[in-house]
């Protein structure tokens, strides 16, 4: 009896995880992938069928965009100032798609989380810094969440006592399958229950208000709410949960061109939900001049100038969105804890095999349950704090992910191209210089528009230059399609570290000094206030 | 091994054990967690010992611990303030030494060779 020796080409089989469960076929909520199949797939029903599979990460995590502080903004943004910021929506659009295709790459090509790939690229303290700051957040934003859930079940008349728990049980009944197909399958309900806007719009346009513009024009607050869009649209959490989520799917490089095609209907279903919220609002509240108080208050607004069933699909709107949030929000903390520390993070596995997964996740969806039922907690207090840690956290969480995307080491032939890096600088740029907008309003409050546009300028500059001097300086590749579809990080064990540039360092105390310097100005503007 | 060809095939142990004993060997998957197992084969290590004769960083160590004892490949025993390393049992150990036979052509390697 012969025995034959396999020869197998390096990349085959070698895909570097940090979960067991992160290799193997794709179960897609709507059909599956072999783990062996490879593109190009021939014919549109086998293409359609491949699309099917890999749509999810995409779609649900773009959905959860929209969280319940994100429907309230938008409320607000409706409601103070009509159509008017239609056109930063619009404008944020590409910025979400940008972003998620880098975050979809790395997790695609590396099989790591975000968290892990900071740790090993930038060391340990800005891994544990993005972490600790992300988990931060992370516990406020569900706070904020559990507060919506509340605020729209007592639309219904259900006590805040009893909407915690209907909400805990809810978010905890999502994991409750151990497989990654029920979840998913869960988050399509969630996300198909977002068409509720659609008869909303209906509503509000044959109630017959619609005026379009809004009456009022509160100037002074409209760089905090242009900040506040930006922050909910681009938060860190979305990062970490797509990017491990992109893993757990399963997703390797040769799928990417079709999670690009999830991640494009993602930007433009969720674009469209914003927009559509947005309307509503600015029809339904352009001409009256209710004052805003925050998203729980639109629903017996509406009930009130429109009619009953405006307000209630309204609520439903606003549980689903906390819902998707915090569902997305917890999955992000308990994906990046795993990933961070080395245990077992996926959700095809069932709370016995991945304990400290459930267990984050079980405590953070108790966290925000717990903030509601105790009484004399300060729960805006809570709210600006998480728009202020996210504003602190946006720039350096942007640049540390454009240096990641600029990575060959970890990336191969999928580092960004050229017109990419460009984007990007463009887009880092803006943010930064809104942020220091922000910061600036804090100290000198008359020039905090020009101070903004300066360092957006000049950052701009910086920028375009490092991206001229990273692309003449940058090797060509010489691979072929088969070989780039193949391509993954090798372990992590086995990379050489970074480069140890003068330019990265200064790139990476540029960001160390903006966050103290951030957090230093909010703190005082908080002084302040007190 | 030696069976006859036409020898019935047994049923396959339930999922459950089959996912365990590929999460097993996924814990045995990286070079780092080899070179630790393979000191830790010779005697228990404090995390010191094995930073100091792996090369690696503590952390680094340290989180390929945390990995190993997630999958019961490892446990760990307190001494006053520090923290021992040892391989969880005599199955590990068997398992080691049958992956370092197999690799290294059917040889029998003794443990004082490698160590």
């Amino acid at each position: 009896m012969a025995v034959v020796e396999a020869v197998f080409t390096p990349p085959a089989g070698r895909r570097a995880v940090l979960d067991r469960a992160h290799v193997g076929d794709v179960e897609g909520a709507f059909g599956t992938l072999s783990e062996a199949a490879v593109p190009p797939v021939r014919g549109t029903r086998a293409r359609l069928a491949a699309l099917a599979a890999v749509l999810g990460p995409g779609l649900v995590i773009m959905a959860a965009d929209n969280d319940a502080a994100g429907l309230g903004l938008l409320a607000r943004a409706g409601e103070e100032h009509g159509t008017r910021l239609l056109w930063l929506l619009v404008a944020l659009a590409p910025v979400v798609f940008v972003t998620q295709e880098l975050v979809l790459r790395l997790g695609a090509v590396t099989g790591a989380g975000h968290a892990r790939l900071i740790i090993e690229r930038f060391g340990r303290r800005w891994g544990m810094f993005a972490l600790g700051d992300l988990l931060a957040l992370n516990a406020l934003t569900l706070v904020a969440d559990f507060v919506a859930i509340a605020f729209a079940l007592g639309y219904f008349g259900v006590s805040h006592l009893l909407a915690a728990p209907i909400g805990a049980v809810l978010l905890l009944g999502l994991m409750a399958t151990g497989s990654f197909r029920g979840w998913e399958r869960m988050m399509f309900v969630l996300l198909a229950a977002t068409l509720a806007v659609v008869p909303l719009l209906l509503l509000v346009h044959a109630g017959g208000h619609h005026a379009g513009v809004a009456a009022r024009a509160p100037a002074s607050s409209t760089l905090v709410l242009v900040l506040a869009l930006v922050g909910t649209t681009v938060a860190p959490w979305q990062l970490f949960v797509r990017q491990s989520n992109v893993v757990d799917k399963r997703i390797t490089p040769r799928w990417l061109g079709y999670a690009r095609v999830d991640t494009a209907i993602g930007t433009v279903a969720a674009l469209l939900v914003a927009a559509g919220v947005l309307v509503a609002c600015a029809w339904a509240f352009g001409a009256t001049p209710d004052a805003f108080s925050d998203a729980g208050g639109i629903a017996p607004a509406l009930r009130a100038d429109l009619s009953p069933a405006a307000g209630a699909i309204f609520a439903v709107l606003l549980i689903d969105a906390a819902l998707l949030g915090a569902a997305a929000v917890a999955l992000s903390s308990s994906y990046s804890v795993g990933d961070a520390l080395g245990f077992r993070h996926s959700l095809h596995r069932g709370p016995r095999e991945a304990r400290t997964f459930h267990a984050v996740y079980a405590g953070f969806v108790a966290l925000g349950a717990a903030a509601v039922l105790v009484p004399h907690v300060p729960l805006g207090a809570l709210v600006t704090g998480s728009q202020a840690l996210a504003a602190i956290l946006l720039p350096s969480a942007t640049v540390l992910l454009l240096l990641l995307g600029n990575d060959a080491e970890i990336l191969g032939p999928w580092v960004n191209p050229a017109w990419l890096n460009a984007l990007g600088t463009v887009v880092v740029s803006a943010m930064l210089g809104l942020s220091t907008a922000v910061i600036a309003h804090a100290v000198v409050p008359d020039a905090e528009v020009s101070v903004g546009a300066v360092a957006f300028a000049a950052l701009l500059v910086v920028g375009l230059a490092a991206v001229v001097a990273e692309h003449v300086r940058r090797p060509r590749a010489a691979m072929t399609r088969a070989e780039r579809l193949t391509w993954t990080m090798p372990p992590l064990d086995r990379i050489t570290p970074p480069r140890r540039s003068r330019a990265r360092r200064l790139v990476l105390v540029g960001l160390r000094a903006q966050i103290v310097v951030a957090a230093c100005a909010l703190l005082a503007r908080a002084a302040g206030v007190l | 091994m030696a069976r006859q060809d036409d020898a019935p095939l047994p049923i396959l142990p339930p999922p459950d054990v089959v996912e365990s004993i590929a999460d097993a060997m996924f814990a045995l998957s990286s070079t780092s967690r080899v070179n630790i197992l393979m000191l830790l084969r010779e005697r228990p290590c404090t995390v010191g010992e094995l930073t100091d004769a792996t090369g690696m960083e503590q952390s680094a160590v340290s989180h390929q611990l945390r990995v190993l004892r997630e999958h019961r490949i490892v446990s760990v025993e307190r001494i006053g303030r520090r923290r021992r390393y040892a391989l969880h049992d005599e199955d590990v150990a068997v398992l080691v030494d049958a992956a370092l036979h197999h690799v290294s052509g059917g040889r029998a390697v003794r443990r004082a060779d490698v160590g």
